[in-house]
């Protein structure tokens, strides 16, 4: 499989089978009286431990374990299959306990995260590459508080050489702010580039009370607006990157626990393992 | 003028020179013994003459027995001539020779599942702790003067034990790997007490160009100890008999091209600055042969030039267009860096590769001849079908020297989801230390990150003085030996791709490590492509996007199929 359209055909077709196979079963074994929820429940809770330990083979990286890659394919795949397996056996009903009902929407949460984890990290990695400088996250505020500091070195020598307000007063009422740290979160999430425009506006017209000098500097901090946007931009992007995992892992242990809560319980009221 | 007014003098090739020790008496005790004494030192500028090379080129080395001159597998850049005293060759096949920690050299020996897994716990939590074992087992270092010198602890153990030749007072030794950059072929160590001259590649250089004689001794031990056998490394003359081959070596030509330090990538400012070795349009002269070095491969493209592929070495160049009768080159090729190559020449090409008789031209091949294309394998045009690499893409390698690489890290930006498992799996395996940095240059949506590609020609191991830094002798990998890298950052400086660290080393307390004289004591570190764990590199295991890949760039089909997913 040497390209991703060869691995995503042999993997979907693969997933379409398997799913397949699965409602049939369910429907054979259905016809038959055998208890369908019991097999898919203990099919959907392997799947989920299965799962799960796509992060133990991500923290055990000295263990010749595999890619991490394959894991990958068939952590999405496993995946989409466990809706399947899910809609089984809750018998296309949406669940009426207490605890069923929990159950259910912890696996709801679990998966919808996972779809959008995997959404977001094909979305998002082609618009880092496409825009600014690439660089570090945990390095983004160190390289805030350098422009920052440029931006103040201009701000004062307009100051020192021009003898006049304008430009320190609109840093202070409108770019201080701008420039302590990474802004714009949600605009940028949404590839919005409105604040970048309403500041770049907001300086375009403080041009006409400004002499030639106090342009020439303004314009210097309007191209630090401008990397700074892209800063925010790389922030924004890779801090979604990385935050929707602490939803998706988090809920996965609830789904576990809950998911053991659930099978002691079944077994407690229909007469122990068989 | 400099910013304070006072004029500075322009830096000069000797204002640093090999050794500080160098004297006008030691030279004129040099120049009054064989071979110098028969040099002709009118042949040499008055600017650059024999006595000012031997000063500033060159240097004594006191030996004691044991002392190890140079290993198998290093790359050198001087030459020696043994004034005093014999030294010994080791003449043993690779899998009975000297072992690694001989050397001074890292035991690599890959870690069973139990010391993989034990990593986990036993990672210390201190960054770059070291222990340095007062002794490696067979080898010691002693210091003299500003130099560290490795040396067998048991010379009579080793004669015993390994075979070896002996070579004599007044003969050169370690010439090819120095003026060709190659590895040296064999370990040599002092047999007993004696001095050496070692001369950097650039005085003997000079001292071949004004004298005959010395060029002739050199060029014929090199045509006598390797030139037979590296063309028979090429499919083009494997099949010749040993008379034509004799014929063929009598006939070939050494060149070089290119500056010998100009490793760092852009020095030469672009195809223009590089050295032109054959140009497109002209008639082929004869088949060239790379030794060591990368070629560029290039067509004329409206006012420039469009690089079309690169030759490593091993690679050849000009056959085609013998082959179809001695039409014009297609493509030109140009030195990138340095380049030693050799040049066999149309006619004994004609004569006996495609058995050619006489002036009639009649072509008629009496052996099977395996394909040796003129258009290199590398080469790549955007319409070939296969591999396909897109020209910008191509430049980009070829200009910043990634061609290098045999495992270089290419980084999918469109791909990554910058989750750093690479850079922590990195750590995992190196102690908690990861050994290389997510960041480097980028074309398009390719980063080729900050991390060691194991080069093919590596600069980095030239000036090692204990042979730290080498070349794994199984599999490749460019390692670095704690137990004998002294600090002193000349690997560090010479990698052009600033892929070697130095850095601090701390003892399991995490106090950094000091010197006699309250230094820090510093050891380079770098990616040794996870040489120890099972499984290969961390970082390309570890990556769930398939963003990361350790990528071969001597050819281009590793790069064509990441690019082509």
């Amino acid at each position: 499989m040497r390209t991703f359209a060869a691995r995503r055909l042999v993997f979907g077709s693969g997933f379409v089978i398997t799913a397949a196979a699965v409602l049939f079963a369910d429907s054979a074994l259905s016809v038959l009286m055998y208890p369908v929820a019991h097999v898919s429940g203990w099919g959907l809770l392997g799947l989920v431990v299965f799962l799960a330990l796509y992060n133990v083979r991500k923290k055990l990286t000295v263990i010749p374990l595999g890619w991490s890659a394959w894991w990958l394919q068939f952590h999405i795949y496993f995946g989409l299959l466990t809706a399947v397996v899910f809609a089984v056996h809750i018998g296309f009903k949406i669940p009426n306990g207490t605890l069923e009902v929990c159950l259910a929407t912890a696996y709801a949460a679990v998966f919808v995260s996972g779809v959008v984890g995997l959404i977001l990290s094909r979305v998002i990695p082609p618009r880092l590459a496409s825009r600014g400088e690439e660089v570090i996250f945990e390095r983004i505020p160190v390289f805030v508080r350098r422009i920052r500091e440029e931006v103040e070195a201009l701000v004062l020598q307009c100051i020192s050489e021009t003898d006049t307000s304008a430009v320190p007063n609109f840093y202070l009422d409108g770019l201080r702010s701008y420039f302590e740290r990474p802004r714009n979160y949600w605009s940028h999430l949404v590839h919005s580039t409105r604040p970048l425009h309403r500041i770049l506006t907001d300086m375009e017209a403080q041009h006409r009370y400004l002499n030639e000098k106090e342009l020439g500097l303004v314009r210097e901090i309007e191209d630090r607006v401008r990397i700074k946007d892209d800063l925010d931009y790389h922030h924004a992007m890779q801090k979604t990157l990385k935050s929707w995992m602490f939803f998706h892992i988090p809920l996965t242990w609830c789904l576990l626990v809950l998911a053991v809560f659930h099978v002691v319980l079944v077994h407690a009221f229909t007469g122990g393992i068989r | 003028m400099s910013s304070d007014g006072s004029e500075r003098q322009r830096p000069q090739r000797w204002d640093k020179p090999f050794s500080e020790t160098m004297t006008d008496e030691i030279v004129e005790r040099l120049v009054s013994t064989e071979p110098f004494n028969r040099v002709d030192e009118s042949r040499f500028r008055s600017s650059l003459s024999l006595r000012d090379i031997l000063k500033n080129d060159a240097r004594l080395i006191p030996c004691q027995p044991g002392d190890i001159v140079v290993r198998k597998g290093d790359w050198g850049s001087s030459a020696f001539f043994i004034l005093d005293g014999n030294m010994r060759v080791e003449i043993e096949p690779p899998e009975t020779s000297l072992p690694a920690s001989t050397l001074g050299r890292r035991e690599v020996r890959r870690k069973s599942i139990f010391e993989a897994f034990s990593q986990l716990w036993s990672n210390h939590r201190t960054p770059e702790f070291r222990q340095i074992a007062k002794t490696a087992s067979g080898v010691g270092q002693r210091s003299s003067g500003d130099r560290t010198q490795i040396y067998l602890e048991d010379v009579s153990a080793v004669l015993d034990k390994y075979r070896t030749v002996t070579i004599k007072s007044g003969q050169f030794f370690g010439e090819i790997a120095a003026l060709g950059r190659s590895p040296r072929v064999a370990t040599v160590f002092s047999e007993g007490d004696g001095e050496l001259l070692e001369i950097r590649w650039q005085g003997l250089r000079d001292i071949m160009r004004r004298d005959d004689e010395i060029r002739r001794q050199i060029e014929e031990t090199f045509r006598e100890r390797a030139l037979s056998s590296f063309l028979r490394t090429s499919a083009m003359f494997s099949h010749l008999s040993d008379e034509e081959m004799d014929e063929l070596v009598a006939c070939a030509q050494f060149e070089s091209y290119g500056q010998y330090d100009s490793a760092k990538a852009g020095r030469t400012g672009g195809i223009e600055g590089e050295p032109l070795i054959a140009e497109e349009g002209h008639y082929p002269n004869g088949v060239v042969l790379i030794r060591s070095g990368v070629a560029r491969i290039s067509r004329k493209h409206h006012n420039g030039h469009r690089t079309v592929g690169y030759l490593n070495p091993g690679q050849a160049y000009g056959f085609d267009e013998i082959s179809e009768g001695g039409v014009p080159l297609r493509y030109s090729m140009r030195a990138i860096g340095f380049l030693a190559a050799v040049l066999v020449p149309t006619a004994a090409v004609e004569k006996l590769v495609l058995k050619k008789s006489g002036s009639s031209g009649d072509s008629v091949p009496v052996a099977p001849i395996a394909p040796m294309p003129a258009r290199p394998p590398q080469a790549v045009e955007p319409q070939d079908a296969g591999v396909s690499v897109n020209n910008d893409l191509l430049e980009f390698i070829v200009e910043r020297r990634f061609i290098q690489g045999t495992a270089t890290m290419v980084i999918d930006l469109d791909r990554c989801t910058r989750c750093d498992d690479c850079v922590r799996a990195c750590s995992d395996a190196h102690d908690n230390n990861p050994r290389f940095i997510r960041h480097g240059p980028i074309h398009g949506h390719y980063m080729v990150a900050t991390a060691c590609m194991h080069c093919e020609d590596p600069v980095c191991m030239i000036e090692c003085p204990t042979g730290a830094i080498h070349r794994n002798q199984m599999e490749g990998q460019v390692i670095i030996n704690d137990q004998t890298c002294i600090g002193c950052s000349s690997c560090a400086n010479n990698c052009p791709y600033t892929a070697i660290r130095m850095v601090e080393i701390r003892d399991a307390q995490g106090v950094i490590q000091l010197d006699h004289r309250n230094q820090p004591i510093v050891q380079a570190t770098k990616c040794d492509l996870c040489v120890d764990q099972i499984g290969g590199p961390s970082c390309q295991r570890a990556c769930p996007h398939d963003a990361l890949r350790r990528v071969d760039m001597r050819s281009l089909s590793g790069l064509g199929e990441m690019v082509n997913r």
